[in-house]
């Protein structure tokens, strides 16, 4: 056994995908120690906010600040409010109400804000705009509002007479530290549809996923070893009937299976592990078939007969001369049972089918809900790419494991 | 050999296959200059084009939104919801009430024609009613009990209103819906449908309005007509012979020779075809649609040019099921989950920001506009008014009304049984998914506990308009948004007791809520017309309605969306847009997809851009 372990961690790729497992299933505990609470706590108000370090306005007017003169601070205010592409705009709705615009040189901010305000009339919509456009100068003319406003910013607190009572002067030099302001909260992946904080529903929905996985593995693997080691060695009437009904189950598509079963569950019933548990009901079949060839292979060994002439029961027969023999294989078997139960959850839930819970995240959920809040063509990337990317480590890693042990076990491939 | 054969077979197959791809694709080619292309509004194939029949399926020819889309077949008015008048359309301006109103008259234009040349006459009217009533369609049970017969010779007619004991019109208000919601059948067709089908209803309703060669059968009046529909895409060309382009009504033909719309699989689908500019109008909910134009640049509007976006006048609602015994009898229950639900979340999250939020428009039973938010006195329930999200509150609620926690799982109990209730809405009905899990969320809070499984719509549509159903606890429907019969419409489905026991009720009180009072100041309310009178009715309504809580509005959302992408078409509606009537007035266009409606004079406003 000991021998069997050394073995196993000897193996490159198992050793690889075992770190990459572990790391995700150490992120899993560690990360709710630093960042506790309800993962499903919707903490912004609107959907996706982007990902990045958010300051409170209220709190940061009134940390104590101090002056920097920093000498591009002007360029980058104004090129906030006003892109080169504004720029260029602005030209054209000159040339659309029919506005000499020969002197003018577009890289003179002053001038050509100047130019605008004299010119910019929100009322006139000229012959041929398109509403888009009409809105876009709209909100250009807004922008620009801001850049025109002087070097100072007022501060006002509201009395209990509803009067308006000067605070505090804010210019263009004043800075805050990060460190100096009460409430700062970075969202390292922003939020979701819901507004909940990304990363950790993330690391919560990976537990459920890979609970999930792992029931589907133990159930498939249950079944499939079962029906496996009763086929292969006993053989006959008992093993075609097995084999029969293996073989109905693999020619339908399990995954149409898993879609009808689910669909005919009802949604009120759809909990976490009853999803898993169908995932595992209908994944067993290869399983039960690599059994039972190997079983099939290992039955007429001498040890297995003397044991047999020795009048062992069937059970010990099974689990003490066969079992052991194919234990490595099991492994393998259950490693890729779980991983393929990860991926056929989040499957799942992207079309609709999946857990249904408010109250436990899974990676297909947020698939799920960021494809319905088309997070794919609005650029939220934060809400589904994650999600994808852990996926893909959890079953490249478990994957890699099972390569890694079949290095070790299969002699054929030994090196 | 055996591998020469193998190849030859593959190669026959693939051929084949390309074959009937090619085939199957592309066989009506539109110029993209003449075509206006939709989205959202027809999902699946068309069933039939009959006019008086049932179960359509053909949403841009017999359906209503923000008011009856007429482009084929045409109403005797056109419902403006901006500024709440019927304009005439196959009828004069000039509908009239006698002093009881009792009766109402009016006159057919003279140029109303059909597609055949015809004139559109009082007989058409009065068959399209009479069949009606016959064969139970639509506008027979929905007009029946309100209009007692309809009468006219040549082009003017009369409509008798339905009297109650008291020789009084039962309700007026549902003539007025009458004029702008049913399209007019004609009689001769009507006559020989009659007979095709030996006079038996139920073949009458399920005609498919074309002849045994599938072409067009059914006369129209409209300025389209069908041009082709498959699984794939409906598509309608322009009538140039259309009546409309008379100078007492259009004076002109609507600029787009086609309209088509393609059927996408999803909202997504279509959000990415409106992208794409593939489609000109769509009537979709678009999550953080301003991020089409403020982040991507792309040429696309909303009628607003700041959220909400469009005109919100539909009230998305979640119903309580009195069939289930702890809902029925535990108003406090119904009252502390509504108060509970955070609808700011709903508003911001749910719906992307695109609805103003209980806190500018107080929860009541009429709908955002100016004109229906002055028919209730605000002070007088400004106490029972919630803005939600009020767990303390709720919680208080619950305990003081005995509902409580006794076996610490953190459920509260009723009669021993810990009180498990489910929120449900159609699946891919994404706003309102979301809005089901906000109702989850505020269970959760307040020790309730509710699920929120999500059927498809056809199992949803069976279920909630069972009388009998005791499957869903909480599920959302929208009661009426906006017609000439609101607010006592929508009032009537939210408390009124016509529809309670009602099988296969699509008409209202899907909660089956019984309450006597409501129910009688409900029954004034139509022949009320003296205002300060009707507020103090609606009042008193609203305070029942607050205090009893049957159901919670959870969001106010446009009768139907509105994104328009002007690669193609512009001068659709936008905010203060108006059409010039044919005697010079300027009307406002409303919102409502170039074909609900008075919203139809946007076709005729529309140019190419550039």
């Amino acid at each position: 056994m000991k021998n069997t372990i050394r073995q196993v961690f000897h193996s490159p790729k198992f050793v690889g995908g075992f770190i990459i497992f572990v790391a995700i299933l150490l992120t899993m505990i560690i990360y709710p120690l630093f960042n506790p609470g309800n993962p499903l706590q919707q903490v912004s108000v609107g959907t996706f906010a982007r990902p990045g370090t958010y300051i409170s306005l209220y709190d940061a007017t009134k940390a104590e600040s101090n002056t920097l003169r920093l000498p591009d601070a002007e360029d980058k205010r104004v090129a906030a409010s006003l892109s080169d592409e504004d720029r260029v705009a602005m030209v054209e709705y000159f040339t659309a109400m029919g506005i000499d615009i020969s002197e003018l040189d577009t890289s003179d901010t002053e001038a050509l804000l100047q130019m605008w305000d004299d010119n910019y009339d929100p009322s006139v919509r000229p012959k041929g705009m398109t509403s888009a456009k009409v809105n876009y100068y709209k909100r250009l003319n807004n922008a620009l509002q801001d850049l025109k406003g002087g070097d100072t910013i007022i501060i006002a607190e509201e009395g209990e007479d509803g009067a308006l009572a000067e605070s505090k002067t804010i210019t263009t030099t004043d800075y805050v530290r990060t460190g100096a302001v009460a409430n700062v909260k970075t969202l390292p992946l922003g939020t979701d549809n819901f507004g909940r904080d990304v990363l950790k529903e993330l690391v919560s929905a990976t537990g459920t996923s890979i609970m999930i996985g792992m029931i589907a593995g133990v159930v498939a693997t249950l079944i499939g070893l079962t029906f496996g080691l009763l086929a292969g060695y006993l053989g006959g009437f008992v093993d075609d009937f097995i084999m029969f009904i293996t073989n109905i189950f693999t020619v339908i598509p399990g995954f149409v299976l898993l879609i009808l079963i689910t669909y005919s569950i009802g949604q009120e019933q759809r909990g976490a592990a009853v999803v898993a548990t169908v995932i595992g009901l209908t994944g067993w079949t290869w399983t039960a078939r690599s059994v039972r060839s190997q079983v099939i292979s290992l039955r007429n060994r001498d040890h297995v007969n003397l044991s047999k002439l020795s009048g062992h029961s069937l059970l010990r027969i099974i689990l003490t001369d066969i079992l052991p023999y194919i234990a490595s294989y099991v492994v393998m078997a259950f490693i890729l049972q779980v991983s393929s139960g990860i991926l056929a959850e989040a499957q799942l839930s992207m079309l609709g089918l999946g857990p249904q819970t408010t109250k436990v995240p899974t990676l297909g959920l947020m698939m799920n809900w960021a494809m319905l809040y088309s997070a794919h063509t609005n650029g939220s990337w934060w809400a589904y790419f994650p999600v994808i990317l852990v996926i893909t480590l959890i079953s490249f890693s478990l994957n890699l494991m099972n390569t890694g042990l079949d290095q070790v076990f299969n002699p054929t491939l030994r090196d | 050999m055996k591998k020469l054969i193998a190849l030859a077979l593959a190669v026959i197959m693939v051929l084949g296959l390309s074959v009937t791809a090619f085939a199957a694709d592309g066989d009506v080619v539109l110029p993209r200059e003449e075509t206006l292309y939709f989205a959202g509004q027809q999902w699946g194939a068309v069933n039939s084009w009959n006019p008086i029949g049932t179960n359509q399926n053909n949403s841009m020819a017999i359906a209503a939104g923000g008011g009856q889309r007429t482009i084929m077949f045409e109403t005797l008015y056109m419902w403006n919801i901006l500024d709440g008048k019927l304009y005439g359309l196959l009828a004069n301006d000039d509908y009239a009430w006698n002093d009881d109103m009792t009766q109402l008259t009016f006159t057919i234009k003279d140029a109303a024609k059909w597609n055949d040349g015809s004139d559109v006459t009082a007989a058409d009217v009065i068959r399209t009613f009479d069949i009606g009533v016959e064969i139970a369609n639509g506008t027979g049970s929905t007009y029946g009990p309100y209009i007692e017969s309809i009468e006219g010779e040549g082009k003017s007619v009369t409509i008798n209103a339905k009297l109650n004991d008291d020789g009084q019109p039962v309700n007026p208000l549902k003539i007025l819906d009458f004029l702008e919601l049913v399209i007019i059948a004609k009689a001769d067709w009507i006559d020989q449908v009659y007979e095709a089908n030996g006079g038996d209803a139920t073949a009458i309703l399920n005609d498919d309005g074309l002849n045994d060669d599938g072409e067009l059968e059914v006369p129209y009046t409209g300025p389209y007509t069908r041009y082709f529909d498959d699984d794939q895409k409906v598509v309608f060309i322009r009538d140039d012979n259309y009546w409309g382009q008379d100078e007492s009504m259009w004076g002109k033909l609507p600029a787009p020779k086609y309209i088509a719309h393609a059927m996408y699989a999803d909202n997504n689908a279509g959000d990415n075809a409106l992208r794409e500019g593939e489609v000109d109008v769509s009537q979709q909910f678009t999550a953080n649609v301003q991020d089409m134009w403020e982040k991507d640049g792309l040429p696309i509007s909303t009628y607003y040019m700041e959220a909400p976006y469009g005109i919100c006048v539909g009230l998305p609602t979640a119903w309580y099921n009195m069939n289930i015994p702890v809902i029925a009898e535990n108003p406090a229950l119904r009252k502390a989950i509504a108060m509970a639900v955070d609808y700011d979340s709903i508003n911001a999250n749910a719906l992307t920001g695109q609805s103003p939020t209980f806190a500018d428009v107080p929860r009541s039973l009429m709908n955002p506009t100016d004109a229906e938010q002055a028919m209730y006195d605000h002070d007088a329930v400004a106490d029972l008014q919630w803005v939600g999200n009020d767990i303390d509150g709720a919680n208080a609620l619950l305990d003081e009304a005995g509902l409580v926690d006794t076996d610490g799982d953190g459920i509260r109990e009723y009669n021993g049984e810990k009180i498990s209730l489910t929120a449900v809405c159609p699946n891919g009905w994404t706003d309102w998914m979301a809005a089901m899990v906000e109702v989850a969320n505020a269970g959760e809070k307040i020790g309730i506990e509710i699920t929120t499984p999500y059927p498809e719509a056809d199992t949803f549509n069976t279920v909630f308009t069972d009388p009998d159903q005791t499957e869903y606890a909480i599920f959302m429907w929208s009661p009426d948004a906006s017609t000439p019969a609101n607010p006592w419409s929508r009032v009537n489905q939210f408390m009124g007791m016509d529809y309670v026991g009602v099988q296969n009720n699509w008409s209202g009180n899907w909660g089956q809520y019984v309450n006597e009072e409501a129910d009688a100041l409900l029954k004034k309310i139509p022949t009320t017309t003296d205002e300060a009178e009707l507020k103090d009715l609606y009042t008193q309504l609203t305070e029942i309605y607050l205090t009893e809580v049957p159901s919670f509005t959870l969001m106010y959302r446009p009768a139907v969306f509105f994104t328009v992408n002007e690669s193609v078409w512009t001068n659709y509606p936008y905010e203060g847009s108006t059409y010039t009537m044919a005697d010079g007035t300027e009307v406002l266009v409303p919102p409502t997809d170039c074909t609900d409606g008075f919203g139809i004079a946007a076709l005729y406003n529309l140019e190419l851009v550039g």
